[in-house]
């Protein structure tokens, strides 16, 4: 149920008293036998009412709880997962880039070492030079790689973080009705992702300032240590 | 030489060991988690290369167990991981590790972080 639905509800009731009011000033005004028989079995009435009011209030105060909590346990997570996946497209689409222009020159360097072949007097040392150039272009290619690894794991940690918030609301689904059972089972009934087999921070961003970082402690540490 | 590269990711293997090779290591034995090393861990192994996250032994646990063998003592042991907070950073070094490289890497910094460790090695 959600809080504008509830608020509705509870301006509802309140209606409903006022027309229980209302009824109950024109029975008094019918004939006594009838009146005594209607006012005895509409005594309580008023007291049901209220005290249904009264539940409706704690209603509304849990739901402003509860919205709370989904919104200080999930919220932050969405945006988290949203910005991982965002980051694994633009990795991988980077890397994409940086293989297909390793591509193009690797092809620009095979054409060159067409043009050596094809001279009447071939020059060696320009197609070794070549060859050389080539094989770091591949290279460059298979580096370039490495950007399935750190997506893979900012997808696992992505994963992670829609398993928990799946099982968070379950969670608050049942709260509002235990019989509700979901009809497949729970990706969080399954298991979470192993926390050992990812960085939650893994990024393909900044690396020579992280290297140089980690360079920077490793020396620190060591003189500290001589 | 022989190299040690552990990796749960085959293909960082793969890019670590062809790394290697184009540096001129060619000897090379690879497991897929710390368990799967300390199995193929023997002393013909002289350096090794390990990633941090891994199923069943991590990088770090993996060091440790090895720091804690008389032959695993002295081996240099390089971590190749995403990880790089500072935190991290002194963990692996408490755990054991002699150096540390920040993926994504370029093979300019792999033989680097080696050639600073060869040393010690033949020591």
């Amino acid at each position: 149920m959600s809080d504008t639905r509830a608020q509705a509800a509870y301006h509802d009731s309140e209606a409903a008293l006022r027309l229980v009011d209302k009824e109950l000033d024109q029975l008094r005004e019918t004939p006594a036998a009838a009146q005594r028989l209607i006012m005895v079995s509409l005594a309580d009435l008023p007291q049901i009412l209220e005290r249904a009011n009264s539940q409706i209030r704690e209603v509304l105060t849990h739901l402003r709880e509860t919205r709370q909590a989904i919104q200080s346990t999930t919220l932050d997570k969405i945006q988290t997962t949203h910005d991982k996946l965002k980051e694994v497209t633009s990795a991988t689409e980077d890397a994409a880039t940086n293989i297909m222009d390793a591509c193009d020159r690797a092809n620009q360097i095979v054409d060159e070492l067409d043009a050596v072949d094809a001279a009447e007097v071939p020059d060696r040392q320009r197609a070794t030079d070549l060859r050389a150039t080539l094989r770091d272009e591949l290279f460059m290619m298979m580096g370039a790689l490495q950007f399935q690894d750190i997506t893979s794991q900012q997808l696992t940690h992505a994963s992670s973080m829609l398993i928990d918030m799946e099982s968070r609301l379950a969670d608050i689904s049942k709260l509002f009705d235990s019989s509700i059972s979901p009809d497949r089972p729970l990706a969080s009934m399954r298991g979470a992702p192993d926390e050992k087999t990812y960085d939650p921070n893994a990024t393909i961003r900044n690396a020579e300032q992280r290297q140089h970082l980690v360079d920077e402690i490793f020396t620190t540490v060591k003189a500290g240590a001589a | 030489m022989k190299f040690l590269v552990v990796d749960d990711s085959a293909t960082m293997r793969r890019i670590v060991i062809n790394s290697l090779q184009r540096i001129g290591y060619n000897d090379t034995v690879e497991a897929g988690d710390g368990q799967e090393a300390l199995a193929k861990f023997d002393a013909s192994i002289g350096f090794v290369i390990t990633d941090w996250n891994m199923p069943n032994m991590t990088g770090t646990e993996f060091t440790k167990v090895l720091r804690a063998r008389a032959d695993g003592r002295q081996i240099p042991v390089l971590m190749v991981t995403a990880r790089s907070v500072k935190e991290d950073i002194l963990t692996a070094m408490e755990a054991g590790v002699n150096n540390y490289i920040v993926k994504p890497f370029t093979p300019q910094v792999l033989k680097e972080k080696i050639d600073a460790l060869l040393p010690a090695a033949a020591a």
